[in-house]
């Protein structure tokens, strides 16, 4: 076959999907709070590009505030907006709240697209081993999974926060000896067939190396970092649970029995078949969380468990504001030390739900050719 | 098979779920050292010494393999010997009845009005698809869902209390707790609203709704959003059904179409959300406890997190579970009773 013919071959394998890329984009286009939604997020990330040039930073950290010791000594009352401070200050420290409010912008994105994106794989993961496997590993997984479910999400996260060490070492080797014994366990009990028994083998001799010469990955994790892992650990289940099921309805039909015919491996059934045919369902999950995930870590930070408290994070500024909850008068008065970071976490998240919406009706196929 | 014995079975289930709780809770206790997993044995500050907590390493089997101290662990827990509750000051069964009637007191008001008002919004914004009813609802229950609670929480604060001084933080006012601890009032339910009632002191009553009211504000306007959500789409769902083209062909009014045919079928998806909103409701509204003082099983819960009280932590999860659990129990009960042909097995 010469190449042109096959240029040819995939353009009208194409076809069909730019048809249906378009049609979305018309769907889009048709509805204003999608619309709303995207200028939304295009705004903050504008705000976040231009970050540096918004707010420059005056330290060799960008995500550390700007304070003012000199004033908060003489006196440690929040200084309302002014020309010098924008959004004013927050009082001990006088952090400044318009700096931490822009670079708050990159540390909401980080947050939220990282957790999603790394939720999204753990669940995926899992979801589809225990559809495509079946038996013991269904049932193993997945009972693991419901034991996440039943714990309350946010006092999960508030504990792992605690408990994760602040210094972490990882031996390779008990890695690599964890995975293998994974592997092989996981062969063992599914009889798969030894294609990746050269991969393994590769593993091993590196496993037994490095027994032998322990190498140590030393991490330095901080608060912020913490809170990303715990809600990475506590946002996964949801979508495995889900793909599952969808992986399971997709699991049977014959274009994937044709291609086991076929002698394709596992993993390209996986990716190939199964996961294109089953994915929108989980993606609309992901986009309609990524609000949520935002403000679950601006919650934790809003508790004291978040960036610590020189760190940029809107969250983590609105958290000054407890004190003041018995003092009506003092809340009253310091009001944009909450008001303004809360404006930013709200119009944030409130992006991210219309887009969400918005995806939602443009890919769920019961809602969207009415 | 009948009603007990699908209960019976159903609850049976818990145990694997409540087993696989306490698991994840220990894997997460061994982060720490014995030494410092044997402090949260102590109670005493004054016992802080050296033999001490040898002693307490020595008692509980702290440095051996983990799984003989997950044995031990369990066995305490299965005498019911649930622990000592450093955030509560008191034992950690005592902490949840203690704790519960007041955050049962804001799901009292929060959740009857987010099912109700949820399902005519939602079943509203569905029969007047793209109208202004429907571009309204949306709008403001996608603006609820995207508020942070604890800032909507500090803004209803800061105008209620700080400008109008209507409605203050805490569960109570000083007078009010000195009255309820003071003798002369008995707690019948824990619920200082009942409990005025019952008592003959409107006043308390009267006190304990002034602030109650804010937090249960909060949880309405970020939670109903869910319930209009899921209604204005299963009811959607349902008016392009056979059986309503049917209603309609058959010359039936609109009115009539909606409420006897569609509105019934639409329901079961609002049960299983409001069953599981409810379970969320009842075992976790943490922030909005936290902001306003409430002094609830959520704001207890988030403090021993803080402070890793690890007996309070897993009492506070296991009690979670057994909620969800029950909750659930009930929608598959009622789906039985809105669709008749749903059978229990």
């Amino acid at each position: 076959m010469t190449t042109s013919s096959r240029w040819e071959e995939f353009k009208i394998s194409m076809q069909p999907r730019i048809k249906e890329w378009k049609f979305m984009l018309r769907r889009m286009r048709e509805s204003p709070l999608s619309i709303a939604g995207i200028a939304i997020i295009v705004g903050f990330i504008i705000i976040a590009l231009l970050a540096p040039v918004l707010a420059p930073p005056t330290n060799s950290d960008p995500f550390i505030i700007p304070s003012d010791d000199e004033i908060s000594k003489l006196d440690p009352t929040p200084i309302p907006p002014s020309t010098k401070h924008l959004f004013g200050t927050t009082g001990i420290h006088q952090y400044d709240i318009y700096y931490a409010c822009i670079w708050g912008t990159i540390t909401a994105f980080r947050v939220g697209i990282t957790t999603v994106a790394i939720s999204l794989i753990i669940g995926l993961t899992v979801g589809v081993a225990a559809a495509y496997y079946g038996g013991m590993a269904d049932e193993v997984l997945m009972r693991f999974t419901d034991i996440i479910i039943a714990f309350p999400g946010l006092i999960l996260a508030m504990a792992l926060v605690i408990a994760i060490p602040s210094t972490f070492s990882l031996n390779i080797s008990l890695i690599l000896t964890v995975i293998l014994g994974l592997t092989v366990l996981f062969m063992f009990l599914k009889r798969v067939n030894m294609k990746i028994t050269a991969p393994l083998l590769i593993i091993f001799i590196v496993a037994l190396v490095s027994l032998f010469n322990p190498i140590n990955l030393d991490f330095n994790i901080n608060r912020l970092d913490k809170v990303l892992i715990a809600l990475w650990l506590i946002g996964w289940p949801s979508y495995a649970r889900v793909i599952r099921g969808e992986v399971l309805r997709v699991k049977n039909e014959d274009f994937v029995e044709a291609a086991k015919a076929a002698g394709a491996s596992d993993l390209r059934i996986v990716m190939k078949h199964l996961l294109p045919n089953s994915i929108y369902p989980v993606l609309i999950m992901a986009s309609l969380d990524t609000g949520s995930i935002v403000l679950t870590a601006a919650a934790l930070s809003f508790l004291g468990l978040g960036a610590p408290t020189n760190y940029a994070d809107w969250g983590q500024i609105i958290q000054r504001s407890q004190t003041w909850i018995y003092a009506g008068g003092n809340l009253v008065r310091n009001m944009h030390v909450f008001l303004i970071p809360g404006i930013f976490i709200f119009v944030f998240v409130l992006g991210w739900n219309l887009l969400g919406d918005a995806f939602r009706d443009v890919l769920d196929p019961t809602l969207r050719r009415r | 098979m009948g009603l007990a014995t699908y209960v019976i079975r159903r609850l049976i289930f818990l145990i694997p779920v409540l087993l696989g709780v306490t698991v994840l809770i220990f894997a997460l206790t061994m982060f720490f050292s014995p030494t410092q997993r044997a402090l949260l044995y102590i109670r005493n500050p004054q016992a802080l010494r050296p033999e001490a907590i040898q002693g307490v390493i020595d008692k509980y089997h702290l440095n051996d393999p983990f799984y003989v101290q997950y044995f031990v662990w369990l066995s305490e827990i299965l005498k019911g010997n649930f622990g000592w509750s450093k955030s509560a000051n008191m034992p950690v069964l005592s902490a949840i009845a203690v704790k519960f009637p007041a955050t049962f007191e804001i799901i009292m008001f929060a959740a009857p009005v987010i099912v109700i008002l949820g399902l005519y919004l939602g079943i509203q914004s569905a029969v007047h698809r793209d109208t202004i009813v429907d571009h309204i609802t949306r709008t403001t229950s996608i603006i609820g869902w995207s508020l942070p609670s604890f800032w909507l929480g500090l803004v209803l604060l800061a105008i209620f209390y700080g400008y109008l001084g209507w409605c203050p933080p805490g569960r109570l006012s000083s007078d009010a707790q000195n009255f309820v601890v003071s003798g002369q009032f008995t707690k019948y339910t824990g619920l200082y609203i009942l409990d005025g009632f019952l008592n003959g002191q409107l006043w308390i009553s009267w006190d304990a709704f002034r602030h109650v009211i804010l937090p249960a504000t909060v949880i309405i306007v970020i939670d109903i959003a869910l319930i209009v959500r899921v209604a204005r789409s299963s009811m959607l769902e349902a008016l392009t059904k056979a059986y309503v083209i049917a209603a309609r062909a058959k010359g039936l009014t609109e009115k009539e179409v909606i409420n006897k045919h569609a509105r019934r079928n639409a329901l079961i998806p609002v049960v299983t959300i409001s069953g599981l909103l409810v379970g969320g409701l009842i075992t976790g509204v943490t922030i909005t406890e936290t902001v306003f003082g409430f002094g609830g099983l959520g704001n207890w819960a988030a403090t021993s997190a803080q402070h890793l009280d690890i007996p309070s932590v897993l009492g506070f999860a296991m009690f979670t579970a057994i909620v969800f659990v029950i909750t659930n129990l009930i929608v598959d009960i009622l789906y039985a009773y809105i669709d008749p042909r749903i059978r229990l097995t």
